[in-house]
């Protein structure tokens, strides 16, 4: 098989992962040095595919054959899907090639388990390993681990990839158990635990070689099983408490060729992603708890973003003096974000701010409007009901066109 | 009014705002580069001979801020900044805060500027010369609406490493001979005839790689446009497949993610029971259906 069908095959099996950072990564340089690539802690994106993705890595898999019967994946074992393996050079020469040409900032490499876990594993480490060790190459490099994996094969794993990542895929064992009968989420925790500890043995000594400079990451599923929202945020906050983990991706469930019966046909809402993404969002940066957001069972609200689904609920909060709030509450009003806040209160030592001032600091002032007092400015809608206010806010859809195939 | 020349140099534009500013020139008397028509009822004259007495204290931060502003290429390029340079002097710092009118104009442009080093950063494109003398071993044309390659470039020589490059736009163009770094504000024509001359076999791999880690059943080419502009499109070499692709995604049937190549390959499940490594792979990588 030729180089570019194997590529073509294991590049449409490695896209049902979400994840393409390249940032993160120390300050790396090969000026007047052998070797290729450097990295600056800052991601690029070096293009966009017309699904509005960032292409920032070679993301592959080395081989989709695979011994593991998932249900949403593609290239479960029953599944009539071409397969193809690269072996560990080949990645190599792409790898280089590509980020040469600034096609990519680095390689995302993940893998079907073939043979056992251990194994598996190993061949990406041998990836790694090379890109590093022998091409000196200063790039980012993202890796998956298997969680099966001997700890040992995860440690070696870290000491050459920026990042590692373990998928939670679903966010419940029992979901697992239906989905993904060779999964368990007792491993997949252990082997997050693995990263972890590398990590900690490795933190405050400065001589110490690098793990995984940029963390580690997961990604759940969404939309293939009945799980809701609050169940997969209330997840995703104990496991950036319990890991530490960098990011937890949402990955909105793709339709696959040859469906099996025990997912869905259809694909659900786009937004519910989006939704999520904005709520994973809020409690990273923004000090907010899942309970917050969501506090009983349920799905987050398609309609309005979680931020002002959370001020529509605390009016006794707003309206909020922008002249003399705290800045993390100043941040929570809709249409505020962390940059804008920090410019706010620089202005605010200068001088009063006034209601022009935030148009030119470009909050979304259709969202603000009702939340903010200001030198000049008190909202008309202060006395006005969450009920009526959000129903002058939702986020109408564009009308559609009906498809001509349904 | 006062008409002054600055050649597209911050460094002289810098030295020129320094000598007005000690005889207390106000900014609607004077103009750069013929920014503005000269004024009907003033007749055009340069600086004074002798440094004026007015001395003023401006914050640390505000130099680099000017200068990441005067790389943008628009109107009043550089009266604005001399406009901020002098209420800042004159003690009214609210000029370099992003919540005022001038400040929030300054903070736009390097905000602008910022992006284009990215996109800069982002989408140019090497090429490989197979047989390379001792000139470039890659070479890259790219358009930036900025002035920003002088300073943008300097990334790619800690990405390259010892590796000889060069970058050729329609105004300037830069050469990394492995060791220094050669800037012209005129780029030679023959670095340009260099810089688009060439060919590269990758990018057939490179437009294979594209067109299949792209997902058709998510296509939404507004937020692709929005990070990566249209007129970056025709430098890509991937640039031409967009609208082939979402023609594709859009018209076809297109229900799930997988890529119509993909999809018209034979395919191959596994025998096997869970555990057992029935599944092995030939050693040449490939499948038989």
């Amino acid at each position: 098989m030729e180089l570019i069908d194997k590529l073509s095959i294991l590049a449409d099996a490695a896209k049902y992962d979400a994840s393409c950072a390249s940032s993160g990564a120390p300050k790396r340089s090969s000026e007047g040095k052998g070797g290729l690539g450097s990295a600056n802690g800052i991601g690029i994106c070096h293009s966009y595919t017309p699904d509005g993705r960032c292409v920032s890595l070679l993301k592959v898999l080395l081989t989709n054959f695979c011994l593991y019967d998932c249900q949403y994946c593609v290239n479960r074992r029953s599944s009539n899907v071409p397969r193809a393996r690269f072996n560990p050079e080949e990645v190599v020469r792409l790898t280089l090639d590509f980020y040469r040409r600034n096609y990519v900032s680095g390689l995302f490499l993940s893998s079907g388990i073939i043979r056992s876990a251990d194994y598996t594993m190993e061949q990406l480490v041998t990836v790694a390993r090379t890109l590093r060790e022998v091409h000196e190459f200063r790039g980012y490099i993202h890796l998956k681990a298997i969680p099966d994996a001997d700890p040992r094969l995860i440690e070696q794993a870290g000491q050459y990839a920026d990042r590692l990542s373990v998928n939670v895929e679903l966010p419940t064992g029992e979901s697992l158990r239906v989905l993904a009968p060779e999964k368990q989420l007792i491993t997949i925790h252990q082997a997050m635990d693995t990263i972890h500890q590398g990590q900690q043995a490795v933190a405050g000594e400065a001589r110490a070689p690098e793990f995984i400079p940029a963390g580690q990451s997961t990604q759940m599923i969404i939309g293939a099983d009945t799980t809701d929202d609050s169940t997969i945020l209330r997840s995703a906050e104990s496991l950036y408490g319990n890991f530490k983990l960098k990011r937890v991706y949402y990955s909105a469930f793709s339709p696959i060729p040859d469906s099996p019966g025990s997912v869905p046909l259809a694909p659900p809402p786009l937004l519910r992603e989006h939704r999520l993404y904005q709520a994973d969002f809020l409690l990273r940066g923004y000090g907010y708890q899942a309970n917050e957001l969501l506090s009983g069972p349920g799905n987050l609200a398609l309609d309005i973003d979680p931020k002002l689904a959370w001020a529509l609920e605390h009016r006794d909060m707003f309206p909020l003096d922008l002249n003399r709030a705290e800045p993390a509450m100043i941040a929570r009003v809709p249409g505020i974000g962390i940059r804008t806040t920090k410019r706010i209160v620089e202005l605010r030592r200068q001088r009063r701010i006034r209601y022009a001032d935030l148009a030119r600091l470009r909050c979304v002032l259709a969202k603000a409007k009702p939340f903010v007092v200001t030198a000049d400015y008190h909202p008309p809608q202060a006395d006005t009901s969450s009920q009526a206010l959000r129903l002058a806010m939702v986020e109408r859809p564009q009308p559609q066109q009906l498809g001509l195939w349904g | 009014m006062i008409c002054l020349e600055c050649d597209g140099l911050f460094s002289q534009w810098r030295q020129q705002a320094r000598w007005l500013l000690s005889h207390q020139v106000d900014p609607s008397q004077v103009s750069w580069n013929g920014e503005r028509e000269a004024d009907l009822f003033s007749a055009p004259h340069g600086l004074p001979a002798e440094p004026g007495p007015f001395q003023s204290r401006i914050p640390q931060a505000l130099p680099p801020l000017l200068e990441s502003a005067s790389q943008y290429l628009g109107e009043q390029r550089w009266s604005l900044l001399y406009e901020v340079l002098w209420r800042v002097s004159h003690g009214d710092r609210t000029a370099m805060l992003a919540g005022d009118a001038i400040g929030s104009e300054l903070h736009r442009r390097t905000k602008q500027v910022s992006r284009e080093a990215h996109h800069l950063h982002a989408f140019l494109r090497f090429v490989e010369r197979p047989e390379a003398d001792d000139g470039p071993a890659y070479v890259a044309w790219h358009e930036p609406a900025h002035d920003i390659l002088e300073r943008a470039a300097v990334h790619f020589v800690g990405r390259m490493g010892r590796q000889r490059w060069l970058i050729a736009t329609p105004r300037d163009g830069v050469f990394y001979d492995g060791n220094t770094l050669h800037y012209e504000r005129a780029c030679p024509p023959a670095w340009a005839d260099l810089a688009r001359g060439q060919g590269d076999s990758t990018h057939a791999l490179w437009r294979a790689y594209y067109a299949h880690t792209f997902n058709p059943a998510r296509v939404n080419p507004g937020i692709m446009q929005g990070h990566m502009p249209t007129r970056f499109w025709k430098l890509l070499p991937e640039g031409d497949l967009i609208p082939k692709l979402v023609a594709q995604a859009r018209h076809g049937k297109q229900r799930d993610g997988q890529a119509q190549a993909v999809a018209l390959r034979a395919g191959k499940a596994i025998a096997g029971r869970p555990g057992l490594p029935a599944a092995q792979p030939a050693p040449d990588g490939t499948s038989k259906p």
